[in-house]
């Protein structure tokens, strides 16, 4: 029986888990995910897909927000460049779904360089009104470029079909969202680990004693900015087709707020913490729907025409109780019970 | 012995045998439909009202029931938001499994719709903002009741252009699709009739400060103005206007035509021109609707009524009409057929109602109507 942690090399501090266990549970997560859309119902299915996606882009705004410690407000503007750049490549001109990929992660980034230009100089509230802004000149830009965007018109995005893989249905789709959200979710927890990791969360922890100890501020917070722009963009692309209509209007400055909320809630800087704060805030208005409907009939029809202001209105208590009782969120839950679990009947 | 055998097998292949495939959303005694619209945020009195005309449709329809059913419906709110709409829709789809759906929030969110309810084959009536992406091409189980912005906009425009012949006009229209409409409609009767455009101008969705904007339009000697906003766009640019004195006769569209603008912008609203395919309530036709709601709408429901009220009644009455005519076999093909079939529907609420072979678009006549502040109200140009 494992009674505690004993690292004896570095190695063991960095790997991604010496429990055996814990592998296995995750074998069976990646085995209920690809099992999963093929029994569960289309809403449930669609419902998956939501969190998938939105896992994604939580991890990437994860990376800059809670790893780097650079506020970002602007989020659904990176979530809109890599959907037109998805849109207008593969759309628009025909090409091939993975060169629209690419450029939904591209795109993003190469803007997130303007952005994160002065976030060299700005911090905190400046920086989170600088990247506010930011989103609003994407949109700006995208309503203006009419002759590559088709401006207001948007663009209508079909399912990708490449390798002979046909993404139509909604289960393959859901396959390939879980796909994508299981790379992000790799390449966070090994950049986090990483020299690159490292550094981002001494950026975060004191910038100044960072750059005492040789970390480059500019490069690696203008890295965070890319790579965060990189995952949240391929996020983008992946609304823009499971919206099948790539407009302005389609990702709204909620977004930014809603993906802020799922980092505080789920435990800033924890790559765990975006997945469970993910399905947290997605599955609240559903989890509150069944708490009513267990009321009964006038209460639920109640819900029905009000369960988004009941949803603004469990955010906030979510968030507040968070903040108050669990700073360290859900991830911070979880490792109690971890702990918990590992220690017992021992407190330490 | 031989008796008992052979009714057990008799009881066996009646069990075993096929059951009939009953129509989703349809029992003995209920039909379910489904709504999306949105109920929260600043689109929610559009929203609800809509709700509202629907509720009263079928409420209407259920005092005698619908060939011995009542109409239930499951109304989900999408807060504007598309991704929400997607979602509201496949739950009433997939988890409800109604029969039928009808509304969907804004054109964008019924566009990003129509890969779901296409393949969901559900009979669809889209009826909150039809836009032609909607119907061309036509979809075998998606109609779209009511009128295209463009087509509203041009005869807006055409009976100023008639009114005030030789004025110099100004425009303001919204940055987005909306917005990209209205100025389709208004560029095509300016050509037409070579109108002399002095002012043209656009505004970010969401703005709320037009004092600029209006200073400029007067500056730019416009008589006739065409306000492209939809509600607090439309009443900060008339309350700038009267700030400044400045009085163009202004002409505003459907979307916002809803009787709260008259309120919110006070006496400067009156006289304002507008255009819609549903009836102005303080119309005869409009004034017998409001009687007829308040029997079945709730006082609060009565406070939002407007003409998305208007624009969802005759949704709904398209639907129990055809569901009516199928008889007692209600199905999806059957109810599709009908409504493709409805021809001169009277609702009282807009211009007779037809659709036809092919035809996915009602193609409603409109009709331009003049604001008056006193009673808060539109009434008919004649």
């Amino acid at each position: 029986m494992r009674s505690g942690d004993f690292k004896e090399t570095y190695a063991d501090l960095i790997v991604l888990s010496d429990s055996r266990l814990v592998w296995a549970w995750a074998g069976v997560l990646v085995v209920a995910l690809v099992v999963a859309p093929f029994v569960v119902n289309a809403y449930v299915l669609s419902l998956l897909t939501l969190v998938l996606i939105t896992v994604t882009g939580a991890l990437g705004l994860n990376l800059l927000t809670g790893l780097t410690g650079l506020i970002s407000l602007g989020h659904a503007g990176f979530l809109l460049l890599g959907a037109y750049g998805y849109a207008i490549v593969v759309a628009k001109h025909n090409l091939h779904p993975l060169l629209g990929f690419l450029a939904a992660g591209v795109a993003p980034a190469l803007f997130a360089i303007v952005v994160g230009l002065p976030s060299l100089r700005l911090r905190g509230l400046y920086l989170a009104i600088t990247t506010l802004a930011f989103s609003y000149i994407i949109s700006d830009l995208i309503l203006e470029a009419k002759s590559i965007t088709d401006g207001a018109r948007g663009i209508t995005v079909q399912r990708p079909e490449f390798f002979g893989l046909d993404f139509s249905s909604d289960p393959s789709f859901a396959l390939l969202c879980a796909f994508v959200a299981a790379v992000a979710l790799f390449a966070c927890l090994n950049i986090q680990r990483s020299r690159i990791g490292r550094a981002f969360m001494a950026i975060r922890d004191n910038d100044i004693a960072a750059r005492t100890m040789g970390v480059n501020l500019q490069a690696f917070k203008l890295y965070a900015f890319m790579t965060s722009a990189f995952i949240t963009g391929i996020a983008g692309a992946l609304m823009g087709i499971y919206l099948s209509f790539v407009s302005v209007e389609g990702f709204p400055f909620l977004f930014s707020i809603e993906a802020l909320a799922i980092l505080i809630v789920g435990g800033l800087g924890s790559a765990l913490g975006a997945v469970l704060g993910t399905v947290f805030i997605v599955l609240l208005p559903e989890a509150i729907r069944i708490l009513f409907s267990w009321f009964g009939g006038a209460l639920e029809s109640l819900l029905s025409t009000g369960v988004h202001e009941v949803k603004s209105i469990a955010y906030g208590v979510a968030i507040i109780l968070f903040l108050r009782f669990e700073p360290r969120g859900l991830v911070g839950v979880w490792r109690d019970a971890k702990r918990l679990w590992t220690h017992w009947p021992l407190k330490y | 012995m031989r008796y008992l055998i052979a009714t057990a097998l008799a009881a066996l292949a009646l069990h075993g045998a096929p059951a009939v495939a009953a129509e989703q959303g349809v029992t003995d005694t209920e039909i379910l439909i489904g709504e999306v619209d949105p109920f929260t945020g600043p689109p929610a009195l559009l929203g609800k009202a809509h709700s509202s005309g629907l509720k009263l449709a079928f409420a209407e329809a259920n005092e005698a029931g619908v060939n011995g059913r009542k109409i239930k419906m499951i109304s989900e709110d999408d807060g504007y938001v598309t991704a929400r709409t997607l979602q509201g829709l496949r739950k009433v789809i997939d988890v409800d499994k109604v029969f039928s759906v009808v509304g969907i929030s804004g054109s964008g969110q019924s566009i990003a719709a129509m890969p779901v309810l296409e393949k969901s084959g559900v009979p669809t009536i889209i009826s909150s903002a039809p836009v032609s992406q909607i119907f061309e091409p036509a979809r075998k189980n998606v109609f779209a009741l009511g009128q295209v912005y463009t087509q509203g906009i041009k005869e807006l425009t055409a009976f100023l252009a008639d009114k005030f012949p030789g004025k110099k006009w100004g425009i303001v229209t919204q940055d987005d699709d909306y917005g990209l409409l209205v100025r389709e409609g208004f560029d095509t009767i300016v050509k037409a009739k070579k109108l002399n455009v002095v002012y043209s101008g656009s505004y970010k969705k969401g703005q709320t400060d037009f004092a600029s904007d209006m200073l400029r339009l007067k500056e730019s000697g416009a008589e006739v103005f065409l306000a492209g906003g939809i509600i607090s766009e439309n009443v900060a640019m008339i309350k700038e206007m009267e700030k400044l004195a400045f009085k163009p006769a202004v002409g505003i569209f459907w979307p916002g035509r809803i009787e709260v603008v008259l309120k919110l912008a006070g006496p400067a609203s009156d006289g304002l021109y507008a255009v819609d395919y549903v009836e102005p309530l303080a119309g005869p036709a409009g004034k017998a609707f409001v009687e007829q709601a308040k029997k079945h709408l709730t006082e609060a429901e009565m406070k939002g009524i407007n003409r998305y009220t208007e624009a969802g009644y005759a949704a709904g009455r398209v639907l129990v009409e055809a569901f009516r005519k199928c008889g007692k076999a209600l199905t999806r093909d059957c109810a599709i057929s009908e409504i493709e079939k409805t021809k001169d529907l009277q609702t009282g609420v807009m211009a007779p109602i037809s659709f036809g072979a092919g035809k996915r678009f009602s193609d409603q006549k409109v009709q331009i109507m003049q604001a008056d502040f006193a009673t808060l109200s539109y009434k008919p140009v004649k």
